[in-house]
């Protein structure tokens, strides 16, 4: 093994995850250190630790190139992991970490720069007969083009960011009034997000399934896919649930669009992990969306599935190994839920709760995996995400998988902020839900209530807060008052307080 | 002189209006249907406070209290009730029929951020759903919309504030 | 007392024709009255105040005095619209009037204006507090300037009870014109919403003289006077939970300014030493923080009772326990306009702590203030004025007073907000605490103006030494080690830092200098 000690450039769970697949490979692991969580989970997993916390900059360690090439040299690791985020899709870091001799465990930077571009991976689509939703030929440069454009395209359009996604610059648009005010704000987000403001229009394709597909590619040419994952359940453009397979595929299904995801990935000549994201319609239409070259928050239900270990084989990839696993070994089995939980306020609309988790019980078992950075005492801090862990339930069919997701959920209890728990308590027990027919608009158009409580719970609730009125006011001895300790005092005191009169 | 006024009743209402009324004395049973149900307010090491019903534990928390509203977190939902006695509840009845609807509308800040952008002005019309400004928090931009048709009263919103949660955003007068 | 048919004679019969008289008065019709209005009767008010069966009632069959001019009818009915009487309040002694809106509109007649002054009179000579339930429609017009005397006598005798036992008025209905002083002079002023208001001037008199339209509760309802104004502490939306509250508040004060305050059992449920203290102040210095959460983790659980809440937020005060015993609390609340004292929270603070010395209740003083407001509808409308009341009041008060310096703490804010030089008995402050003459911000811009002006890069040399100057002038340690604070602590500590404190001071005895009175800023 070329690679014998990584420096992981990330934090949380991924970077646990990482370090837990190096240590079985015998492999070093190096965590940073941080001022904002010093005590953080993850760095217990790490072989060594590289202590940054004297550093108060407002960038993080974790988004600059510099810095963390100078700490791989000084550390005298020879590979990185970036993870997810930060610069896990950042070609300038990974050539740098190639200038330097540094393997950066991920594709090659000519890879993450095209497909990193959405513009550029669009006309890269095109020429290979890869089937797209119709879209502006490059960038928006401004307002009039924007109309134009998205007249010519036929409403209703999404106007997206060319160097990002995740929601952020992201706008749909409906009405010709509207496509100004969104271009603007859009185009701001963007460069507040991605340094870049650069926008383009797609027509946007109502009420579609987000299909994606696992990729694995090697340095020798071999490029496999893993399967699908269903990621349909969005907020926001924000990923809440993830499972695979989806039931949306049957077997020729997803001969085709595996076929077309191992195309796009070979059009970069692509090796590493990366997952090729999809739109499909109720024609059992697909359209290609983006390819994203990274390692994703919700691999586990892949891994589940097929009995991979992604992170294995992005090292194994990166230290120049040929691709063990050939397509037709590729075996699907079984059906596996992840559920994100992050410390989100559902009932405020899901905004950020972030706070110290004081105490937190996970449920175990055969069908249960839990990947998570955040321990008791842990903080959620705002500089980062507000996830606190992912729970990956599996079942030997999708059936199953949901039964075990609700028993699992209802075990779960996390003390010290308010979570999106009874959220995916209500989604386990939704009937479109269990149909499968839902599509990405289940969010914001299937639900009436984005929590679930049982029928006696707001009951018992009304309980306790008369049970605690009646104590407060109405017992009694409600309090005990004692008059006759404020009559007595010391002779010093009482003598000078009734003389001075 | 007359007996303390003994209040035989109290009911629990809800932030969205729901009522649910309990004789008083307070027993530890709750009925449905025909059977009664034991209901315990227990603590633990680790749990902390707990409702055990039906042999399930159900993790509570005692978010804020005044006087008779309280705001309870009860297996992770967080709940709004105000106490009332039979007369508070015929009073807010009387007040009510007389009040008529809300005459302001008052926008908070619905979590702490930062202001990116106000969108309306003082004496701005608005229509209910309209955005009237951005708000940053978690790296996210949010829309914050007006909750009904009017006219802008006042805005203490500025661009580049950091705001708490509740913090009065815009007032408008409901048309 | 019910007695029986046998007993005959003249004597026990007017007895109890009248009982039976007084009955009928109160009749349910005459309840339904209040009650069509959500409003409870005088004697219901009462009833749910005190502790069943304490209550005695005084002059209860007197009658309205006789009219000098006739002009206007005078109805001729027991008790002249009020209630007055003793009783037990959770097992003290306490003496109250309920003004009855059902009886002549409540107005205030002579005889009803001697009732309340009997009772108040009898408060002082017994040492106990007084409550005031106000329901009334104003002075009694057919009794011309017998009434207004009425009114005159009850203020002077607010006025000879003040700071001697403490007086609480309970607005309950209207409270209008001249009658208003009352509960002014009193200590506290607890207001019922949407059901009560206090003005000086009525809506119709204002629409006539000024043109302007304003509805009862826009002028002078609970809300108003809870937020803008600043006379009524503490609102309920119901009567019921007015007088609970009402309750609540009493068992927090003494009977009289001799004796201590009430101790109340401790269920030592509250930890004298927690680490959530630490993670509250943000890492921060512009990022704000709740100063209520450092309260509610340092007294006894639940003990805190908060005062004036929707007034001057920038500054909150109330009541709580520290094992049991009654203190005072004034913090600067940073989530509120960053916590800066302004002309409405120095009146606030002020008035609060004149009231905790009146009473020997201890003060806990937390203070995160960055200075004061400035601007200037500030300076034109007095924060000289009355930022110094806050000072005088701080100053003069010689019951035990302790600081505990959470964040920030410049110029004269932190001189005003009972600095030790100022006669406090016991500073702390947190490691986060930031003692200085002026923020880092502002001293930099001053004593660097030259090398600012003159570099080529202003910001990160700014940085640079606003962190210099956070490191070496403005952080605890340096105060500490000069004395003018007594120590810096963990915040973990802090309530068992306060509760050592408090005890060592359980005597405290400070001579005042012999004088009528100081001539306080007002």
């Amino acid at each position: 093994m070329k690679i014998k000690k990584i420096l992981i450039a990330n934090r949380g769970e991924i970077a646990i995850r990482i370090m837990k697949t190096a240590r079985l490979m015998k492999i070093r692991s190096v965590a940073i250190r941080t001022a904002v969580e010093p005590g953080a989970m993850y760095l217990s997993y790490a072989d060594e630790i590289y202590d940054d916390s004297e550093n108060v900059s407002e960038i993080p360690v974790f988004l600059n190139i510099e810095k963390l090439i100078s700490i791989t040299l000084e550390i005298k690791a020879n590979a990185v992991h970036p993870g997810y985020g930060f610069l896990s899709e950042n070609a300038y870091f990974a050539q740098k970490c190639l200038d330097n001799r540094i393997i950066f465990i991920g594709p090659s930077p000519d890879a993450l720069y095209k497909m990193g571009n959405k513009t550029i991976a669009r006309e890269l689509a095109l020429k290979n007969g890869i089937p797209m939703a119709t879209g502006s030929q490059g960038n928006i440069s401004n307002e009039e083009e924007a109309i134009a454009t998205a007249e010519k395209i036929g409403y209703p359009v999404i106007i997206k960011a060319a160097s990002g996604g995740g929601g952020r610059g992201m706008r749909i648009v409906r009405k010709s009034e509207e496509i100004e005010r969104n271009f603007i704000t859009a185009s701001k987000e963007a460069e507040k997000a991605f340094n870049d403001p650069s926008v383009f229009i797609e027509k946007y394709i109502e009420n579609p399934k987000h299909i994606e597909f696992q990729i694995l590619g090697d340095t020798k040419g071999n490029i496999i896919h893993l399967g699908e994952r269903e990621c349909s359940i969005q907020r926001k453009h924000q990923k809440l649930l993830e499972e695979a397979p989806s039931c949306a595929l049957d077997n020729s299904l997803r001969k085709k669009m595996g076929a077309i995801a191992v195309r796009i990935a070979k059009t970069v000549d692509y090796f590493s992990a990366g997952t090729v994201e999809f739109l499909l319609d109720s024609d059992r239409n697909f359209y290609f969306m983006e390819m994203n070259t990274r390692i994703q928050v919700e691999h586990p239900v892949t891994e589940v599935i097929t009995g991979i270990d992604l992170i294995e084989q992005q090292i194994r990839i990166a230290n120049g190994e040929e691709l063990t696993i050939k397509q037709e070994d590729v075996k699907l089995k079984g059906w596996a839920i992840e559920c994100r939980i992050n410390a989100e306020n559902v009932q405020a609309g899901f905004a950020p709760d972030p706070g110290k988790i004081e105490n937190l019980s996970m449920p175990s078992g055969p069908e249960i995996r839990i990947d998570t950075g955040i321990q008791a005492g842990s903080s959620i801090v705002s500089a980062y995400d507000s996830m606190i862990a992912k729970i990956i339930v599996s079942g030997k069919d999708r059936k199953e998988a949901i039964k075990n997701c609700k028993l699992a959920l209802d075990k779960v209890w996390i003390k010290g902020t308010k979570t999106t728990l009874p959220f995916f308590r209500m989604l386990v027990r939704n009937q479109k839900f269990h149909d499968g027919t839902f599509t990405t608009s289940f969010i914001e158009k299937d639900l009436e209530k984005f929590y679930y409580n049982s029928e006696y719970e707001e009951m018992l609730a009304a309980w306790l807060a008369t049970k605690l009125f009646v104590e407060e006011n109405l017992e009694e001895n409600s309090i005990q008052i004692d008059f006759e300790d404020g009559k007595v005092m010391s002779p010093w005191l009482l003598n000078k307080r009734v003389n001075q009169f | 002189m007359n007996d303390k006024l003994r209040i035989k009743k109290l009911y629990a209402l809800s932030s969205e209006n729901r009522k649910f009324s309990f004789s008083l004395p307070l027993k530890n049973k709750i009925r449905i249907g025909k059977r009664d149900y034991v209901v315990q307010l227990r603590a633990d090491e680790k749990f902390g406070a707990y409702i055990l019903w039906k042999n399930r534990k159900y993790p509570i928390e005692i978010v804020r209290s005044r006087q008779n509203k309280y705001e309870i977190l009860f297996n992770d939902i967080s709940y709004t009730f105000t106490v009332e006695t039979p007369f508070s509840l015929q009073r807010m009845k009387v007040l009510n029929s007389k009040r008529g609807k809300a005459e302001q509308e008052y926008i908070r800040a619905p979590m702490p951020g930062k202001i990116i952008d106000v969108l309306v002005r003082e004496g701005s019309p608005v229509l209910k759903g309209e955005p009237v400004l951005i708000l940053e928090a978690m790296k996210m931009q949010n829309e914050i919309l007006s909750p009904a048709n009017g006219i802008v009263k006042s805005v203490t919103a500025r661009p580049n504030a950091n705001v708490m949660k509740d913090d009065l955003l815009v007032e408008i007068k409901v048309e | 007392m019910k007695l029986g048919m046998n007993i005959s004679g003249k004597s026990y019969k007017a007895f109890l024709e009248r009982q039976e008289a007084l009955k009928k008065q109160y009749s349910r019709k005459q309840a339904e009255k209040q009650h069509s209005k959500g409003k409870l009767t005088a004697i219901e008010r009462i009833s749910l105040l005190f502790d069943a069966g304490s209550f005695e009632e005084i002059d209860t069959f007197v009658t309205p005095a006789n009219q000098p001019v006739e002009f206007g009818k005078v109805e001729r009915t027991y008790g002249d619209g009020v209630v007055v009487g003793h009783g037990k309040i959770n097992g003290r002694l306490v003496f109250a009037y309920a003004q009855d809106f059902t009886i002549m509109g409540g107005s205030l007649g002579f005889i009803h204006a001697r009732k309340i002054a009997k009772i108040q009179e009898m408060a002082l000579k017994m040492g106990s507090p007084v409550i005031g339930m106000m329901d009334s429609g104003g002075a009694r017009i057919q009794e011309g300037v017998a009434s207004l005397a009425g009114y005159a006598s009850i203020f002077h005798n607010c006025i000879s009870s003040s700071g001697i036992i403490p007086q609480i008025a309970v607005i309950m209905g209207p409270c209008a014109g001249g009658a208003v002083y009352s509960p002014a002079l009193m200590d506290f002023t607890f207001m019922v919403n949407h059901t009560s208001y206090m003005f000086v001037t009525g809506p119709s008199v204002v629409k006539e003289v000024l043109n302007e339209d304003v509805s009862f509760d826009q002028l002078g309802g609970a809300e108003v006077h809870a937020q803008k104004s600043g006379v009524a502490q503490m609102i309920y939306d119901d009567e019921e939970n007015t007088i609970l509250a009402l309750k609540k508040f009493l068992s927090y004060l003494p009977s009289n300014n001799v004796e201590n305050p009430p101790v109340v059992a401790d269920d030592g449920s509250t930890p004298d030493v927690n680490e959530k203290l630490r993670d509250i102040v943000p890492d921060d210095p512009n990022k704000p923080y709740d100063v209520k959460d450092v309260i509610h983790l340092v007294v006894d659980r639940n003990s805190f009772f908060e005062t004036a809440e929707l007034f001057a937020p920038s500054l909150v005060t109330g009541f709580a326990r520290l094992k049991g015993k009654t203190i005072g609390i004034v913090a600067n609340q940073p989530k509120v306009l960053a916590g800066v004292l302004d002309i409405d929270s120095s009146t606030k603070g002020a008035r609060f702590i004149r009231f905790c010395d009146a009473f020997n209740i201890p003060i806990l003083t937390f203070e995160d203030v960055p200075g004061f407001l400035p601007g200037v509808d500030q300076e034109h409308r007095g924060i000289i004025r009355h930022g110094a009341k806050l000072l005088f009041a701080y100053s003069e008060a010689t019951v035990p007073r302790i600081t505990v310096i959470l964040r920030k703490a410049y110029g004269g804010a932190f001189i005003v907000m009972n600095s030790k030089s100022l006669g406090g008995d016991f500073s702390f402050a947190w490691p986060t605490a930031e003692i200085a003459v002026m923020g880092p911000d502002g001293a930099v811009a001053i004593l660097y103006r030259k090398e600012l002006a003159e570099s080529k890069n202003p910001a990160e040399m700014k940085k640079e030494l606003v962190k210099k100057y956070r490191d070496k002038i403005a952080n605890p340690f340096i105060a500490d080690e000069l004395g003018y604070i007594d120590e810096v602590i963990d915040p973990a500590v802090t309530r068992k830092k306060i509760l050592s404190a408090f005890a060592a001071l359980s005597n405290k005895w400070v001579k005042v200098p012999a004088r009528k009175h100081g001539n306080m800023p007002l």
